[in-house]
């Protein structure tokens, strides 16, 4: 457990529109998922989870509807919205372009300067 | 961020609010039973993983409150509870709250009542089509000082094609009909009008049909149109009452439709309400040509063409009057200035008016001011009382913005609970206002409670709520937080930020009150003037009652068209009159004093033009007087002095020598250097009737109203200018009712189809005079005694706070050897800085508004130094004495018990 990253502040909110841009997932699927495509060095506090996906639908990134799981119970499935889709691109655009920066600046070595 | 996309989210979540709560509850359980399920999988016991899942998950209720704040509904909630808590505070102090609540009522009550009234009368467009394009029609000579003036037909002609700003024009000829075939004869008010009256005005009868073309003729047509009032007073409401015949002044009508109940003839009225309505060309019999010069109709309306302004059509009309002038020189003398002007019909009708009701909303206003500033002291009080509560939120981490949001929300919680009060009181009260509401006061019957009514009371209520709530709210966030708990909340004396908080409060409450009284005693000296007012004669004793002589549209009907016809009739009353046992003496008037003040009216005040016999036309252009046909026992019955020359006597009579008397300042303004007596003048531009000789000067006598000064009279004999309109006067020392059906058996004697009416002393007439400004001076006076009372608790209230606060530290005081005196001395010296502090501010905003009230006083001037030494002087010995009242029971504090206690 120890090698898990916490989360960075405000990433969680990206995390589930890229989650949920592969295909429709219910609350406990989003974090699986998540768990999954990170390779499990992701910490999030799961509760934390339900605030933020109802403020992306608040917002109009994602929508829910309710529907059956796979152990045939009810649950609330999310999927990405055509908004959530662009702003899902303009946060990975905005992402990367900062992370490359970021990585740049540490890169730097005295000689550079 | 897309707005529109949270609201509807927000929206479903407030409409649904139930279901995001059983939702949040179904995934969060979803998501641990998951969770579980997989931990079982790995092997954990069921219960160690359900016990696992939910360690994982975290703390539920913290999650599920921040989904609330997600989707913005959390405020909401939070506003609940406030309400809870507040509503659960006032259960706890009932009698804060039933003090609170009561005058609230009160306020919120009494604003919202003269609103109702002011949004009826002031606001509301008339009850027209398209009514903001209806105008009152008035031509004037400004050049010799003449407003509204009458016109002829060609000129009602001019408006209509010439000036093209109207789509429609319509004179009114207003006038007096006695309908006869009832049991009694009654005296009914009607107007005459163009047959587009009604369509101009877009009325739909309620039963039968209005005038259209078809009831066109050169004089009046046949036909007659009834009010609702008339239909169910004469008619019984009957439904069969289309094409029944109706008999006025000898003519017969034919009714052919009904007005719809709320109806009302949109202009100057005696009695209230026209009953009558015809139709005409208002040009044939009895009508004289229709020529410029036969200026025979009172007063127009028009309705002006879609799209025009205001200002573009008194262009266009002003430039029509010009041209006129050129083209007839005789009929416009250039010096008169002869013009046209309009005024838009709803000012025309409430215009006189408006001043006495801003008066009175503005008085309401001051009182739910003063009843807020009470309130929010009491609040201060229990706020300071509260400390400990606030500081132990504080502690455990509300925000200060959140605690003052809670404070308010409980203040608004009380001021909505007062504002419902006081609709409840203003619903329950407002017929009974309307009962005393002056009769003068037009559009009454319109008035109710509707929705803009409410929403004002609505806006009021949480004002007052903002006003009385934020004092306490800012100070609770401003609490010191280790103080506070420290001390337990039990306040060791007065602390220095809410004490200058409630000094703000009680100095802006004496200054309202101040206010409010220098506007009700400005007010109630006019009327104690008006009341004291001499009115030339000696009104105790003497009794009136009125006929009408009709005027059938056929002359040849008329029994009373020669003066000598009239002048028997008058003689036969006169004679009839002083037989009836307890009559000392009787007379006749046309015009009955202070009865005649509207000069649209029928009966009203007519000015008459006139001309004096050695001078020249043009100067004889702005002799204007009003003329009053008088029996010659006039002056004796109301003991009126004769100053010089002689009264009427049984010999000016018809064919005789015409003789005139006038007032003392009539003659002194048409012959300022000579003597009257002697001289002659004529009425009417007719030269070829006969000059009247002045006979005698009288003294002053009010005719026109008490508050009305400078209208020149001049008195002629009613045996050689006989009128339509009988007045009798009779000095009596019987009172009118009983008089009443003697008066009418001995007039019905000599005609059967007269109408006597408004059988009255005289007295009853003057008091009528005055029921306006009366009506207005009661309510300010009323408001301005109220918020001297509540100025006085809030003084009270105060210093009586200050004492038992400071109770401990008087007895240190006096144990360290104050005497009483001193003590005493301490909190009246507060109480008289204040109130000497709130009454000066009060006086500084009086002396700079007052001359707002002008137009509503009489005889008073606006800065009336009686009254601004009066009010500060009262209202000071007011806020002394409340204040002397806890300041002796400081001296009273026991420095054993003061000092153990504590």
């Amino acid at each position: 457990m120890g090698k898990q990253i916490d989360l960075l502040q405000g990433t969680l909110d990206m995390l589930i529109l890229k989650a949920v841009s592969l295909g429709p997932l219910h609350g406990y699927g989003v974090l699986l998922r998540i768990q999954q495509i990170s390779g499990e060095q992701l910490e999030i506090q799961q509760g934390s989870l339900y605030p933020a996906l109802y403020r992306l639908e608040h917002q109009g990134w994602i929508s829910s509807e309710w529907g059956e799981s796979d152990n045939n119970r009810k649950a609330k499935f999310y999927s990405l919205t055509a908004a959530g889709r662009r702003q899902l691109h303009s946060e990975t655009e905005k992402w990367n372009r900062m992370a490359s920066l970021i990585a740049s600046i540490l890169r730097t070595t005295p000689e550079q300067i | 961020m897309n707005f529109l996309t949270r609201f509807l989210s927000w929206l479903k979540w407030m409409v649904k609010g139930q279901r995001l709560e059983s939702e949040m509850e179904t995934e969060v359980r979803f998501h641990i039973d998951s969770r579980a399920a997989d931990l079982v999988r790995k092997g954990l016991s069921q219960q160690e993983a359900m016990r696992q899942a939910r360690i994982e998950f975290g703390g539920i209720e913290s999650h599920k409150d921040a989904v609330r704040a997600s989707v913005g509904v959390r405020w909401w909630g939070e506003l609940g509870s406030d309400m809870r808590h507040g509503w659960r505070l006032l259960r706890k102090n009932p009698g804060f709250a039933a003090v609170a609540i009561l005058t609230l009522a009160l306020g919120v009550g009494a604003n919202t009542a003269i609103f109702s009234i002011v949004n009826a009368v002031l606001l509301r467009p008339l009850p027209f089509r398209d009514s903001d394009r209806l105008v009152r029609i008035y031509f004037n000579e400004p050049g010799v000082g003449l407003r509204d003036i009458p016109f002829s037909n060609p000129e009602m002609d001019d408006l209509q094609t010439r000036a093209g700003v109207f789509e429609d024009v319509t004179p009114i000829f207003e006038g007096s009909e006695n309908m006869t075939g009832a049991k009694q004869p009654e005296r009914l008010e009607a107007v005459n009008g163009s047959f587009s009256y009604f369509s101009m005005l877009g009325v739909t009868p309620q039963l039968g049909r209005l005038f259209g073309p078809q009831d066109f003729v050169p004089g009046f047509a046949s036909t007659a149109v009834i009010s609702d009032g008339l239909w169910r007073r004469a008619y019984g409401a009957d439904p069969n009452v289309v094409g029944r015949t109706l008999m006025l002044d000898t003519d017969p009508f034919t009714i052919i439709g009904v007005l719809p109940r709320g109806f009302r003839h949109p202009g100057p009225t005696v009695s209230g309400d026209v009953d009558v309505f015809g139709a005409g060309g208002l040009t044939g019999d009895p009508f004289p040509p229709p020529i410029r010069s036969n200026r025979v109709l009172g007063s127009g309306i028009g309705r002006l063409k879609p799209g025009l302004t205001l200002a573009q059509a008194q262009a266009r009309l002003t430039a029509m009057a010009a041209e006129l002038r050129h083209d007839f020189p005789t009929d416009y003398p250039p010096q008169a200035q002869w013009t046209v002007e309009i005024q838009p019909l709803q000012e025309t009708l409430v215009g006189n008016v408006r001043p006495m009701l801003l008066v009175l909303l503005g008085a309401v206003i001051l009182i739910v001011f003063i009843v807020s500033l009470n309130i929010a002291n009491l609040l201060l009080a229990r706020a300071s009382g509260r400390q400990q509560e606030m500081a132990v939120r504080l502690a455990l981490g509300a925000s200060r913005g959140r605690m003052v949001r809670q404070m308010l929300t409980e203040s608004i919680l009380l001021s909505l609970i007062g504002g419902a009060a006081g609709i409840l009181t203003a619903v329950g009260t407002l017929s009974f206002i309307l009962r005393f509401m002056p009769s003068n006061v037009p559009r009454l019957n319109e008035v109710r409670i509707d929705w803009v009514v409410l929403a004002f009371a609505l806006l009021v209520s949480i004002l007052t709520g903002l006003v009385f709530g934020l004092a306490p709210a800012l100070h609770s966030a401003k609490v010191a937080l280790s103080s506070a708990i420290r001390e337990g909340g039990r306040g060791s004396g007065y602390s220095t930020a809410t004490g200058r908080l409630r000094d703000v409060l009680i100095v802006s409450e004496l200054a309202f009150a101040v206010i409010l009284m220098a506007g009700a005693g400005l007010l109630l000296r006019t009327l104690r003037d008006l009341l004291q007012e001499n009115p030339g004669f000696h009104p105790t004793q003497v009794v009136t009652a009125n006929t009408w002589l009709g005027v059938p549209n056929d002359p040849k009907t008329d029994p009373y068209l020669s003066i000598p016809g009239m002048a028997n009739f008058d003689r036969e009353v006169l004679r009839r009159m002083k037989a009836i046992p307890g009559v000392e003496i009787a007379a006749i008037t046309s015009s009955l004093p202070t009865t005649n003040s509207n000069p649209d009216a029928v009966g009203g005040l007519r000015i008459e033009r006139f001309a004096i016999e050695d001078r020249t036309v043009e100067s004889s252009q702005d002799l204007r007087a009003e003329r009053i046909r008088i029996s010659p026992d006039y002056f004796k019955v109301l003991q009126a002095t004769l100053i010089r020359g002689r009264s009427f006597t049984e010999g000016d009579e018809d064919g005789k020598q015409p003789v005139a008397i006038v007032d003392e300042s009539t003659a002194r303004k048409f012959w300022p250097t000579h003597d009257p007596l002697g001289r002659q003048v004529r009425f009417g531009r007719d030269p070829a009737k006969p000059w009247t000789t002045v006979v005698g000067i009288i003294k002053d006598i009010k005719s026109d109203g008490l508050d009305i000064d400078g209208v020149p009279h001049i008195y002629v004999s009613t045996y050689q200018d006989p009128s339509k309109q009988v007045n009798v006067v009779l000095r009596t020392s019987l009172p009118a009712p009983q008089l009443e059906p003697q008066i009418r058996r001995e007039i019905q004697s000599i005609d059967p189809g007269l109408p006597v009416f408004n059988v009255v002393s005289m007295d009853d007439i003057l008091d009528r005079s005055l029921a306006s400004r009366r009506f207005s001076a009661d309510l300010v006076g009323g408001f301005a005694g109220l918020a001297v009372l509540l100025a006085s608790i809030g003084i009270y209230g105060l210093l009586a706070y200050m004492v038992s606060q400071r109770s401990r530290e008087i007895g240190i005081r006096m144990a360290l050897g104050a005497g009483r005196g001193g003590v005493l001395k301490l909190f009246l010296q507060k109480g008289i800085v204040l109130a000497g502090l709130g009454i000066v501010a009060g006086m500084v905003v009086s002396a700079s508004t007052a001359s707002l009230m002008g137009s509503l006083l009489y005889g008073v001037r606006p800065h009336d130094p009686a009254v601004f030494v009066i009010v500060p002087v009262l209202l000071f010995a007011v806020a002394v004495l409340a204040s002397y009242l806890p300041a002796r029971r400081a001296t009273k504090v026991d420095p054993m018990i003061a000092l153990r206690e504590a």
